[in-house]
């Protein structure tokens, strides 16, 4: 086992140290203890011992030289010669005549089939974080091609990309260990590169290559689907974002929350979206980005004017009673059809009237009350919609395709909404409407004079 | 420019300003002969003497009174602390005395004082010397405290601080004392409170001390091959403190962290942190995060001691995650 010896840190502010003097010469033999080689710093001479028993091999400082705290300057090697050929075995890369006792493993396993070839085993790439196994798409090389370090072996496809696989090594392609369209898993063996051209190339698919058994337990036929870890989009968003609220809250940057406020945008809107949280500058983009919630229909639109009023029960009533009494007026929703109507200030209006799920249209003329006509068809004006016997008490429908105005009970007296989209009626139009109509209605006899 | 190294630069300075001021002179352990253990005051007794460059005894709160002492009668001392965990020795005569004393004469009295010492860890120098002590002086009202990251910032900032009428205490990283930085053959000053963008970038601010300004920018260089984009701020001194440039970085960026090498508790990554969210808040898309030395007495054992200091890649992951929009926190 060879030592290394290097430049050994002696002062508190050393970064370097020059070599003085060797003390012994390349191939002598040393013992742990012996002076080796000596050293100035900026205080002072000191001499460096051996740290072990061997022979100095492998000097690569010279005397005067300055070297780096920490730089190997020479070996203790088990031999006089060591130096050259261990430092070479040694950084070489496990290389085409090494692997056999690999090749063996790999043939080792289990199903006793065809014997593998030596050489250098290829195995599957890790090419992104989160993949376990790849899709072998294609190969590039045939069984017993000659082949050359860079040439491309085979392809793979991760969840993101495919990508080529290299040979890494030059030779020959003794045996392919799995099949196109086959998924293998990351380390599994794919490819088997030897030194000399095979006898008997082999082609298996995966299934039959002896697989060491811990991948083969995991292997290609569990393979999670390919699109598990594709949901992220950008390379940026590799932490953890969760989905998290607290009764209702949304997690969001100050930042974010200021941007919003300013800009109108209602960061809850990406939370019913299903985009996880927290939210930050960037996710406004998503969020103006979003169709409206309430896609307008053709029938409603996103702002619509809600205007309530309320009024006793018993004017309209009593007024109902009289006009059937004395003016032979027994229809009901005509009569509220008018006065709907009336408050239009156009020279006729149609009014729908619905009540108990009926819906009647009514051509109300300019003028006095009373000449309602009931009509087949036509777009109505403005809707009047009676709850007056039923036990909703107050709703938010959103705009229609008319104006509508709503009556309801409400306690002992009425209850009048006005929904209307903001480009039906102007806010003061619609202000006027509900007055003009709960006046009317509280009052009727004003719309008679 | 010339490059010339950390401690050849507080050299410059000091040699310049004795030769400017005949009331400077400097005292401590080791100061004369041996020029300090980090080589930084070589040459110096041989022009001024030892009358201006005097060797104490092994006392610290002997010498630092002593300077206190004659900074009030008229002289402008630099005083030597070899190591920056001795300031435990001297904190009556630091925090109680020369800090106080303008204050409680009335004005009559000034303390024109520097304390030279150092902070930082890393260099195998065990528990009681590899304290970065910044954050305990640096609570005290009347010090002044300044924490050059590179050899131009060390030699501005001294001759600033020796003409400073109020006492400076500057902190060294002693890894950097051979650390080479362009440093003009003409003269200059450092004004105190006057923070260095080392970078300028437009995803996240990093805002750091001392050695870890290095720190940062490769932090930012690692940040920029993946496409983020890293502003590093250094504040030079952190009494006073250059509040505007900091605050006007992240309300461009939106995002920072700050990075000393004191223990991240109580320390100066925290006050930093806390005035940017004061002052920004409602300009940060994610929680400000400090970065310090781990909350453990600094390990002996090189593989532990490495694991308490940020490090460019530890950097890199927090300012990533932020950038993310992760959620760092419980929430």
């Amino acid at each position: 086992m060879p030592h290394d010896v290097t430049m050994p840190q002696l002062g508190m502010a050393q970064d370097a140290g020059r070599l003085v003097a060797w003390l012994k010469a390349p191939g002598e033999p040393v013992a742990r203890g012996d002076v080796l080689f000596e050293v100035e710093t900026d205080k002072s001479t000191m001499e460096v011992e051996a740290q072990a028993d061997g022979y100095l091999t492998g000097v690569s400082a010279a005397e005067g030289d300055d070297v780096p705290v920490g730089q190997v300057i020479a070996r203790i090697s088990d031999s006089p010669e060591a130096a050259s050929s261990e430092a070479a075995s040694s950084e070489e890369p496990a290389g085409a005549d090494e692997p056999a006792g690999d090749s063996g493993d790999v043939g080792d396993g289990g199903n006793g089939g065809d014997e593998l070839p030596d050489g250098a085993v290829v195995t599957m790439p890790q090419l992104g974080m989160a993949q376990d196994t790849g899709l072998l798409i294609a190969w590039h090389c045939a069984p017993g091609d000659r082949v050359a370090a860079d040439d491309v072996l085979f392809e793979v496809e991760t969840d993101k990309s495919a990508m080529e696989v290299p040979a890494d090594r030059d030779g020959f392609l003794a045996a392919t260990l799995a099949q196109a369209g086959e998924e293998v898993p990351v380390g599994a063996p794919v490819a088997i590169i030897s030194a000399t051209a095979p006898g008997n190339p082999i082609a298996r698919p995966l299934d039959r290559a002896a697989t060491p058994s811990d991948n083969a337990s995991t292997g290609a036929q569990e393979a999670p689907p390919a699109t598990v870890a594709a949901e992220k989009p950008t390379a940026m968003q590799t932490g953890t974002r969760v989905a998290p609220t607290v009764d209702g809250r949304i997690l969001a940057s100050p930042k974010a929350r200021r941007q919003a406020l300013e800009e109108g945008l209602d960061l809850s809107r990406l939370a019913r979206a299903g985009h996880p949280q927290p939210y930050h500058v960037k996710d406004l983009a998503t969020l103006r980005a979003l169709p409206d919630e309430a896609a307008p229909g053709p029938a409603t639109m996103a702002a619509s004017r809600h205007l309530t009023a309320e009024l006793p029960r018993e004017a309209f009533s009593d007024f109902a009673a009289w006009a059937a009494e004395n003016a032979g007026l027994t229809d009901e929703a005509a009569l509220l059809a008018c006065l709907a109507g009336g408050c239009l200030g156009g020279d006729e209006a149609i009014v729908a009237h619905e009540a108990c799920g009926r819906r009647r249209l009514y051509l109300v003329p300019a003028g006095p009350l009373g000449g309602a006509t009931e009509v087949e068809d036509g777009d109505p004006d403005i809707v009047l919609r009676d709850l007056r016997l039923t036990r909703v008490s107050g709703l938010r429908l959103g705009a229609e395709a008319a104006p509508t105005l709503t009556l309801m009970a409400f306690g002992e007296g009425l209850s009048l909404t006005l929904e209307c989209a903001a480009d039906q009626l102007t806010a003061a139009d619609a202000l006027a409407l509900v007055s003009d109509f709960a006046g009317r209605l509280e009052q009727p006899l004003r719309h008679l004079l | 420019m010339r490059e010339i190294s950390l401690s050849q630069a507080v050299n410059e300075a000091l040699a310049e300003e004795m030769r400017r001021d005949p009331t400077v002179f400097i005292l401590g352990e080791d100061v004369a002969e041996a020029g300090t253990p980090f080589k930084v005051l070589s040459g110096l007794v041989e022009e001024f003497g030892t009358g201006r460059v005097i060797d104490t005894p092994i006392s610290e709160p002997g010498f630092v009174g002593m300077a206190v002492g004659a900074a009030m009668t008229g002289a402008r001392p630099v005083v030597d602390l070899m190591f920056g965990d001795f300031l435990y020795l001297v904190m009556d005569q630091l925090c109680n005395q020369a800090a106080k004393q303008h204050y409680m004469s009335g004005g009559k009295l000034t303390v024109p004082m520097v304390l030279r010492t150092n902070l930082g860890a890393t260099r195998r120098s065990a528990a009681q010397h590899s304290q970065s002590l910044q954050a305990l002086v640096a609570h005290i009202p009347g010090l002044k405290v300044a924490l050059p990251s590179s050899a131009y910032e060390a030699k501005g900032l001294m001759k600033t601080a020796i003409r400073d009428n109020n006492p400076v205490v500057i902190f060294e990283d002693k890894l950097m004392y051979q650390d080479k930085a362009p440093v003009p053959e003409e003269e200059y000053l450092i004004p105190f409170g006057e923070a260095a963008v080392k970078r300028e970038g437009t995803d996240i601010t990093l805002i750091a001390t001392s050695s870890m300004v290095q720190v940062a920018g490769k932090a930012a260089e690692i940040l920029a091959a993946e496409g983020i984009s890293a502003e590093v701020i250094d504040p030079r001194t952190i009494v006073p403190l250059d509040e505007a440039t900091l605050l006007e970085s992240v309300k461009k960026t939106a995002r920072a962290i700050v990075i000393d090498e004191g223990h991240q508790s109580y320390g100066v990554t925290a006050e930093i942190a806390s005035r940017l969210n004061e002052k920004a808040f409602y300009h940060l898309d994610a929680p400000v995060l400090r970065m310090g030395a781990m909350d453990v007495p600094v390990p002996f054992s090189p593989a532990l001691e490495d694991l308490t200091v940020p490090t460019p890649e530890g950097v890199a992951a927090n300012a990533r995650r932020l950038c993310a929009g992760e959620l760092l926190h419980a929430a």
